[in-house]
């Protein structure tokens, strides 16, 4: 187990810039998810931690030690990659054991580390075949067996379930999840996929154009995003953002005036609102919207509604009856709204 | 300044030793040649007894090459020789290459008959050609008096003109086969999705040839013929096997010419002058393929 | 044009594409199954009966040469594709995977030296050789033959190595291979296909190979196609014989390019349309 420690780290490639000073400090144990869109460095982060690329300047530390200077294996991390990357001429026992054998293990320790990998991960019967013989979710659980066997002070996950299908997807994140708890080692995960950040990670670093925009734990990056960028990353469905404008006693979106409670501060500079489904109730209170798009996603329905100069999605519990074109009174809870500047796009902390 | 981990230096290490041992063999047997036949050109070499002897000859030995009446014609056949070959294994190349990609033609027989003459070793080919142009017993003469298109038995290789252009079809049928393949890999890249959105739109076979096909294939075009001209421009196991440039030198094209000055009249400077000739012009022809290749280069890079 | 028109006008064409294809093939193999006396009568006396190896086994005779220069042809044929696969391989690798700068003007460069006329290096590389006592040697011509060969060689297998996964080296260096280890255990195992028909295209190539023998070769390591040639010269009248031995020197070669015809069809073809 190890702290890991990005201090100002720059990338570049040629003229482009990947990553941008960054800074972050991953603790003991700790699961860290890097989350955003392809393109915003998160793959090169991960890769630079790796000893896999060198990083253009700034620190990594690894227990508190610089390790820029370490190839890979001298960093006593362990990776597994997007399409698993199994030596395709190796069988799943070799390819469990090759870095032990690397290392010149004797043989039958290698045998032992192997098979009490394999019971782990419930791939004894699968010892033998090539991983071409194996179907997806036992492949990814070879490529997660060849980095156990390592013990390292680190795991490293690159997008390591974007070659499953949906159903397998969420069998292999629960049991990443278990394995995490079970060996407790710090893990670095990187994904685009903001609801496997949201249910795997302890914190979650979100990336955007090569910037770390914020830092936190799901919690925070649902409730409290720190721009506008990372709330219309984060959640489904999509945050709606309103560029209204306060006016006495609320905030004015087109035609329709959202009460606010008076204990909200002022600002100086021009503010856009954002609202999360929860937070929009349809029924017998609040204003009149047309409804114009229904779509049911099994336990809840989302239900978006027009109104003179605004829009916004509602979540409904359960199934909904309501049809496109029908008017229906909406309510807006002032307390779920997050207030954004304008111009830099940061939130604005008005409670 | 970017410095690299122990990983990353170790590769660019490994990476010096993996080309070092091509690049000395290259650089020997390639850069230092190139550049010693220029120097050669130069030169007047004379064979003694007690070996060679250089001397400093100036542009002389190319200024004999323009006022050569011999030098002259083998560069005007080279020219013709290459011209039409190129133009008749492009035409036919390209003809296998559309049968060979049509349903009808996608048997693994027709691209085994395609390797057959391809991998034929030149000079078997050149034998081969010679019984079949044997004035006497030859199968060509036979067959064209059997089927009365001739009178009497011609001498194929023995009329100035004749004999060349005999030579010619014998090098067009060692050639087609690796270009018509080049081609069958080209039109296998074309995506079946275009002749799908074409005929939709009611295009026919030939308006599909013109707009889809001949449109993909450009590369593989250029790439062909630039590859067909430096061969055909480098022809000599026919030459030597045919004719030896008989008769009356009328099959003497560039390369065999440079090779019978050097190495059978021993002027050594002379032939390099005229091989320093063709290799212009295959340089030339060099750098057009390689621009033809080169916008498919892309730069990858990762997210 | 209608349909069954079209299919017509294919089949014929193919029809003839085989023919012209393989006639003359065919024939001198005929030609080398039959005696003088058979093949100068005119028309040809192809009667089964008159069938002999006759031919074989005289052009077999160790006065003529010819099974001296098939035995050379193996030597430095062997010799050319073992050493060219070797040092082609490496530095395939090292342009396609290992970081080298400008690593593709190094491969353009090398692409263009394919480029020149032979007798340009040859003219130069005999009166080198002759000094240093190398013409007629199995070394000599093996190491002309590579300067040739491995560009060739390094064109292919550095697309091949473009193709393996860069995960997959990826995965070897956090599993603590070193570069030459991730070349040795996981590189080249995946690559024998492709490594093993690139060995046998560089040995058809320097089988087939007649400029520069016939420049650098006198006595001692005369070649299948000088032994050839020169018979076409010396014995222009056997006929049978003479394309007995072109047939001899050609087997290898056309049954190795029709076993290994899938990757030729397939990986070389290809290659020569992509950089």
């Amino acid at each position: 187990m190890a702290t890991l420690e990005l201090i100002n780290i720059h990338k570049k490639f040629g003229d482009f810039v990947a990553v941008e000073g960054v800074n972050l400090r991953v603790e003991e144990g700790e699961f860290v998810t890097l989350l955003g869109p392809s393109g915003c460095g998160k793959s090169t982060l991960l890769n630079m931690t790796a000893g896999l690329e060198d990083v253009t300047s700034g620190e990594i530390r690894i227990n508190g030690k610089v390790v820029n200077q370490l190839g890979p294996f001298e960093r006593d991390v362990a990776m597994v990659f997007q399409n698993y990357a199994l030596y395709p001429h190796m069988t799943v026992e070799e390819n469990i054991g090759f870095s032990l054998q690397l290392r010149k293990r004797p043989r039958t320790e290698i045998q032992d580390k192997v098979q009490k990998v394999a019971s782990m991960l419930e791939l004894e019967k699968f010892l033998h075949r090539l991983p071409r013989e194996l179907s997806g979710g036992q492949q990814q659980r070879v490529a997660i067996g060849r980095a156990v066997i390592r013990e390292p002070s680190i795991f490293l996950f690159d997008e390591p379930f974007s070659n499953l299908d949906a159903a397998l997807r969420l069998k292999t994140r629960g049991e990443i999840k278990e394995l995490h708890q079970r060996l407790g080692v710090t893990s670095i995960f990187v994904t685009h996929d903001q609801e496997e950040a949201l249910s795997l990670s302890d914190r979650i670093a979100v990336l955007r154009l090569g910037r770390l925009e914020q830092f936190g734990t799901p919690e925070e990056v649902y409730s409290k995003p720190a721009s506008k960028y990372v709330a219309k990353f984060i959640g489904t469905p999509q945050m709606d953002l309103f560029a209204g404008e306060f006016v006495e006693g609320g905030y004015q979106i087109g035609s329709v005036k959202i009460a606010l409670p008076r204990s909200l501060k002022t600002a100086n500079t021009p503010v856009d609102v954002g609202i999360r489904a929860e937070f929009v109730t349809l029924g017998d209170t609040g204003f009149d919207a047309a409804i114009r798009l229904v779509q049911p996603v099994g336990p809840f329905t989302y239900v978006t509604v027009d109104w003179d100069g605004g829009s916004a999605t509602a979540r409904v519990n359960g199934v909904s009856h309501l049809k496109p074109k029908e008017t229906i009174k909406v309510d807006i809870n002032p307390n779920g709204l997050l207030f954004f500047d304008r111009n830099s796009e940061k939130r604005l902390d008005l409670v | 300044m970017q410095t690299s981990n122990n990983y990353n230096r170790s590769r660019y290490r490994l990476g010096i030793w993996f080309t070092a041992p091509a690049v000395i063999v290259l650089l020997i047997v390639l850069a230092y040649p190139i550049i010693a036949s220029l120097v050669l050109s130069f030169l007047k070499v004379r064979f003694g007894g007690d070996g060679l002897t250089f001397a400093w000859h100036g542009v002389t030995n190319y200024t004999d090459l323009f006022t050569n009446q011999l030098f002259r014609e083998a560069l005007f056949r080279s020219v013709y020789f290459t011209v039409v070959e190129v133009a008749a294994v492009i035409f036919l190349a390209l003809s296998v290459a559309l049968m060979l990609n049509h349903p009808l033609g996608r048997s693994a027989f027709y691209r085994v008959v395609l390797l057959v003459p391809w991998a034929l070793s030149p000079v078997a080919n050149a034998v081969l050609w010679k019984w079949i142009y044997n004035a006497n017993y030859g199968i060509l003469n036979q067959s064209l008096i059997g089927l009365g298109l001739i009178k009497e038995n011609i001498i194929w290789l023995g009329t100035p003109w004749l004999a060349l252009n005999m030579i010619l079809i014998a090098d067009v049928w060692k050639a087609v086969p690796f270009i018509a393949l080049l081609m069958l890999a080209g039109l296998q890249n074309i995506p079946s999705y275009l002749y799908k959105a074409a005929r939709l739109d009611g295009a026919n076979a030939w308006q599909q040839f013109v707009h889809v096909t001949l449109p993909g294939l450009k590369t593989t075009l250029v790439i062909s013929v630039v590859l067909q001209s430096i061969w055909a421009l480098k022809v000599f196991d026919l030459i030597y096997v045919l004719t030896k440039g008989s008769p009356a030198d009328s099959t003497v094209l560039l390369n065999y010419l440079s090779w019978r000055e050097t190495f059978s009249n021993l002027d050594v400077g002379y032939g390099a002058a005229i091989a320093n000739v063709l290799f212009i012009l295959m340089f030339m022809l060099a750098l057009v393929y390689i621009r033809a290749l080169r916008p498919r280069q892309t730069a990858q890079r990762d997210g | 044009m209608p349909r069954y028109l079209t299919q017509f006008f294919i089949r014929f064409g193919l029809i003839a594409f085989t023919l012209l294809s393989l006639g003359p093939v065919v024939w001198s193999v005929v030609t080398s199954l039959l005696p003088l006396s058979a093949l100068t009568s005119k028309p040809p006396d192809l009667n089964p009966l008159n069938i002999t190896l006759e031919n074989y086994s005289l052009v077999l005779d160790s006065s003529r040469g010819l099974f001296s220069g098939l035995v050379n042809s193996l030597i430095i044929a062997t010799f050319t594709a073992a050493v060219g696969l070797v040092i082609g391989s490496m530095a395939a690798y090292a342009l396609a995977r290992l970081n080298m700068p400008s690593s593709n003007k190094i491969l353009m460069m090398i692409l263009a030296t394919q480029m020149f006329p032979g007798i340009v290096i040859a003219i130069p590389l005999f009166l080198v050789m002759s000094r240093t006592r190398l013409v007629d040697t199995h070394f000599g011509l093996i190491v002309v033959y590579l300067s040739f060969i491995l560009p060739i060689v390094i064109w292919i297998l550095k697309g091949f190595f473009e193709s393996v996964p860069m995960e997959l080296e990826r995965a070897a260096a956090v599993d603590g291979a070193s570069p030459i280890q991730t070349f040795r255990y996981i590189v080249l195992p995946i690559s024998l296909p492709p490594l093993f028909a690139t060995g046998v295209f560089a040995f058809i190539e320097a089988w087939n190979e007649f400029f520069f023998a016939i420049i650098l070769t006198r006595i001692n390591v005369k070649t299948a196609s000088i032994a050839i040639a020169e018979f076409s010269g010396q014995y222009q009248t056997l006929y049978g014989q003479m394309l007995a031995s072109a047939v001899l020197a050609s087997i290898p070669v056309v049954a190795l390019a029709i076993i290994f015809r899938r990757f030729i069809l397939e990986g070389f073809a290809e290659g020569a349309i992509k950089a």
